[in-house]
């Protein structure tokens, strides 16, 4: 069966095979082809090797340490065999099936360091953008450059650290860096060039439709993209989600909502034209950036079908919304503990509470500053019909500083703490938005790991603990862990290799795989000659 | 196995490489003048020994010693100022600022080639990197134009020039292949992989073919595997390449960068 597998595959690599966009969209198979698995932001593979009968078998496969990481928050993509994880300025290629290195970029001379969230891949190419913002393509069989072309300056205090989003023929990328003044965009840029072809700006230029909802400082108001989004291919529409305004913690000199920070926008892919927007916190002041993966299904609601988009937020609440119109379906809690808002409207506007908002003394809001739940990705499962969503039952003391902002200073407006708490994966209908089921988790409540649902029936989630976990999908009860040794800050995936599913996920400074245990094989040694 | 035990030491002392331990607070480090200058005190007073372009002779190399050893420039300012005892090296009597000015050229040797003046035609350098005679462009690509087989070429102006000829004329000694073994495969389903081994165990076996495609093979399913001993770039570089096409071919490589140029920028100061 293996070898088999083997050498189908080696006939593929004779083939020059490359990845389509169709191949992108069909979703993920043996390959695991974009950052969320598919466009609609699923993470969810059909794969049905490990089952939740199985999975107590699971065994790690291989380690590869990435050099000089920390923190990684790398989402692995996979092609053929071939594993390419990102850190800081480098892209690594690694034999999905034995954890080898067969080639790695490093860009050593880049302007900043900083996190990177993954890379993309169409045609012969890998695409990854570096932290001071130059998109590059790599030839994916051997890491040499086809371009390095920079889309953003460093020096207006713009970071990037999301991983790209290819559609059809164009590369999405966003921009980071909200925190301390900056002007947010989502930008498409020519798979085969690298030339801009359009750039949608988050925040309104003074003058501007929604310039009103400002006061300040609109020229640094963030609204970053830090985050990539999900795409409707039937409709053309990219679904973007906006970072805090700044400055995060004072709202004083940007009286009004600030849009569109804090918002899901709907985005034509060929011209970057706004279709609509939704702002799930109006004047933000908690840094409730709504970065978290925007997920696509249709579903029933009120007995009608409707192409929806979920949204779990930081704010605390849960969104479905009609990702057709952007009209707003519902929104519920996603946590227990929410008390800057007594609830939703029914035109989607938070009912906010009065005094909620940062005080020079400090006050005790729930959430807390990392929101109700991340940019960590969420899960769904077509088969149970089910979400998974880490989520955080925290709160914290959100305190205001007088001093004059200044831009580019690490400057957020004042501060905020992160008390206790716990993280909980939630399994919710979306169809009601009720809770089928919860795994409480043990931990000091950080929450940096996402989720990957599998077809045979397993939720695989990184603990708070720096576990990897495999749960039944349909219980939420626990079938394997394994202690990685040390915090998890990515999102596993899964694919399949030479016939084996994997599932991979990348730690602090490592990336692990896992398949299930098979007890290794007497082999004779190869006959190794050296040629004069 | 033992090259491929020192390609991992080699990778990342590879991305310091031209990185200094600290850099001299003093203006002429960075500064084009007091390069120009510097130079000019090293072609009558160094040369000699360390080699017009740093590439050593008589004396040490002084662009690959940092590779192992990262130098800083106030430590290159004393060597200047009190020689090696004991060595051929000898004080000098230079003032400070003109010691200063050499310290800043040997930094800029050290550095990447794409931000130093790099005497030769750069066009002309293309020419003969993608014409038949070199014929550099079947095995290297620099901007996906080129072949697939030998390491990619797009960033090599991020590398000392002394370091760029060194692995053009002494292809043996050049540290960089390390990982570019030539391999031939022979499978147990008798299928023959020929190509460059760009990682392998005794587990698994990750080969470029010639076509530049890439085979991820289980060591289980080879039956022999024939490593070349030498590496596949070719070793007369020396006799096939006139005074002038090396010059000529280094300036085109000098040239290529992913990162714009960063023509000898003026250092603020505070």
């Amino acid at each position: 069966m293996r070898r088999a597998g083997l050498l189908t595959c080696l006939v593929c690599a004779c083939a020059g095979a490359q990845v389509r966009y169709e191949d992108i969209r069909k979703g993920p198979g043996a390959d695991w082809l974009t950052y969320a698995g598919n466009y609609q932001g699923w993470r969810y593979s059909p794969l049905t090797q490990i089952t939740a009968e199985n999975a107590g078998s699971l065994a790690p496969q291989w380690v590869y340490h990435v050099p000089n990481a920390k923190g990684l928050r790398t989402s692995p993509i996979v092609y053929k065999g071939v594993m390419y994880v990102t850190n800081s300025n480098a892209v690594y290629a690694i034999d999905a099936a034995s954890g080898r290195l067969i080639w790695q970029y490093l860009d050593p001379r880049a302007k900043k360091q900083g996190v990177n969230r993954g890379a993309a891949i169409l045609g012969d190419r890998v695409y990854f953008t570096t932290s001071d913002n130059y998109l590059v393509a790599l030839d994916r069989q051997t890491g040499g450059v086809i371009f390095s072309k920079q889309f953003a300056d460093a020096n207006l205090g713009i970071t990037s650290t999301s991983a790209p989003l290819i559609a059809r023929d164009k590369v999405i990328v966003g921009s980071a860096g909200g925190d301390s003044g900056m002007r947010g965009f989502v930008a498409a840029l020519s798979a085969e060039t690298g030339e801009e072809i359009w750039r949608t700006y988050t925040v309104p230029a003074k003058g501007e439709p929604g310039a009103e909802s400002w006061g300040e400082f609109i020229e640094w108001g963030g609204g970053g993209t830090w985050l990539s989004g999900t795409f409707d291919p039937e409709l053309n529409t990219l679904y973007w989600t906006t970072g805090n305004p700044w400055p995060d913690f004072t709202g004083t000199p940007r009286k009004g909502d600030n849009l569109f920070t804090c918002s899901l926008l709907a985005l034509d892919l060929d011209t970057g034209k706004w279709k609509w927007h939704f702002q799930f916190t109006p004047h933000d002041t908690h840094d409730w950036d709504a970065q978290s993966w925007p997920v696509l299904i249709d579903m029933e609601f009120r007995g009608k079908m409707r192409k929806v988009v979920l949204h779990a937020n930081r704010n605390g609440f849960f969104y479905a919304l009609d990702r057709t119109t952007g009209e707003f379906l519902r929104a519920t809690k996603l946590i227990d503990n929410v008390t800057w808002a007594s609830g939703i409207d029914d035109k989607g506007r938070p009912i906010s509470l009065p005094g909620k908002d940062p005080t020079p003394e400090g006050n005790w809001v729930c959430p807390s500053v990392k929101g109700a739940t991340n940019w960590m990705g969420q899960t769904y499962h077509p088969g149970t019909g089910l979400l998974y969503v880490i989520t955080l039952e925290q709160c914290g003391m959100y305190t205001s500083s007088s001093k004059k902002p200044e831009p580019m200073k690490n400057f957020g407006g004042g501060g905020a703490t992160e008390e206790g708490g716990q993280v909980i994966l939630r399994a919710i209908d979306p169809k009601t938005a009720k809770r089928v089921w919860e795994y409480p988790m043990t931990g000091f409540g950080r929450m940096w790991t996402g989720t990957v649902s599998t077809a045979g029936g397993v939720v695989f989630t990184g603990d708070d603990d720096g576990h990897l976990v495999a749960l039944d999908a349909m219980t939420g009860e626990h079938l394997w862990h394994f202690n990685m040794g040390e915090l998890l800050t990515a999102s596993p995936i899964t694919y399949e290799a030479n016939g084996k599913q994997y599932v991979a996920i990348a730690s602090a400074t490592a990336v692990f795989s896992f398949g299930l245990f098979e007890p290794a094989s007497r082999t004779q040694s190869t006959k190794i000659t050296i040629r004069k | 196995m033992r090259f491929l035990a020192i390609l991992s030491l080699v990778l990342p002392l590879a991305a310091q490489h031209g990185r200094y331990l600290n850099d001299s607070q003093n203006p002429a480090i960075g500064n084009s003048a007091a390069i120009a200058a510097g130079a000019k005190l090293y072609a009558t007073s160094c040369a000699a020994c360390h080699g017009p372009d740093g590439s050593g002779g008589r004396g040490p190399n002084l662009v690959r010693r940092p590779l192992w050893h990262p130098l800083s420039d106030d430590d290159i300012f004393r060597t200047i100022r009190n020689g090696v005892p004991g060595a051929d090296m000898p004080p000098t009597k230079l003032p400070d600022d003109q010691t200063w000015n050499l310290v800043a050229f040997i930094h800029s040797l050290i550095g990447p080639a794409s931000e130093n003046k790099v005497p030769g035609n750069p066009e002309a350098g293309e020419r003969i990197f993608r014409g038949s005679n070199a014929g550099c462009a079947n095995c290297h690509a620099i901007r996906g134009r080129g072949g697939r087989m030998g390491p990619d070429l797009t960033d090599i102006g991020s590398r000392p020039l002394a370091l760029i000829k060194d692995s053009i004329l002494k292809r043996s000694k050049d540290l960089y292949l390390l990982g570019n073994e030539g391999v031939t495969v022979l499978l147990n389903n008798g299928q023959t992989i020929e190509g460059v081994a760009r990682n392998r165990s005794n587990y698994s076996l990750q080969v470029l073919d010639l076509k530049g495609n890439l085979h991820l093979i289980s060591m289980r399913d080879v039956r022999e595997l024939t490593i070349s001993e030498r590496s596949l770039m070719p070793g007369d570089y020396a006799q096939r390449l006139s005074k002038q096409d090396l010059e000529d071919l280094l300036a085109y490589l000098a040239r290529q960068s992913v990162r714009p140029p960063e023509t000898a920028p003026e250092k603020e100061k505070n």
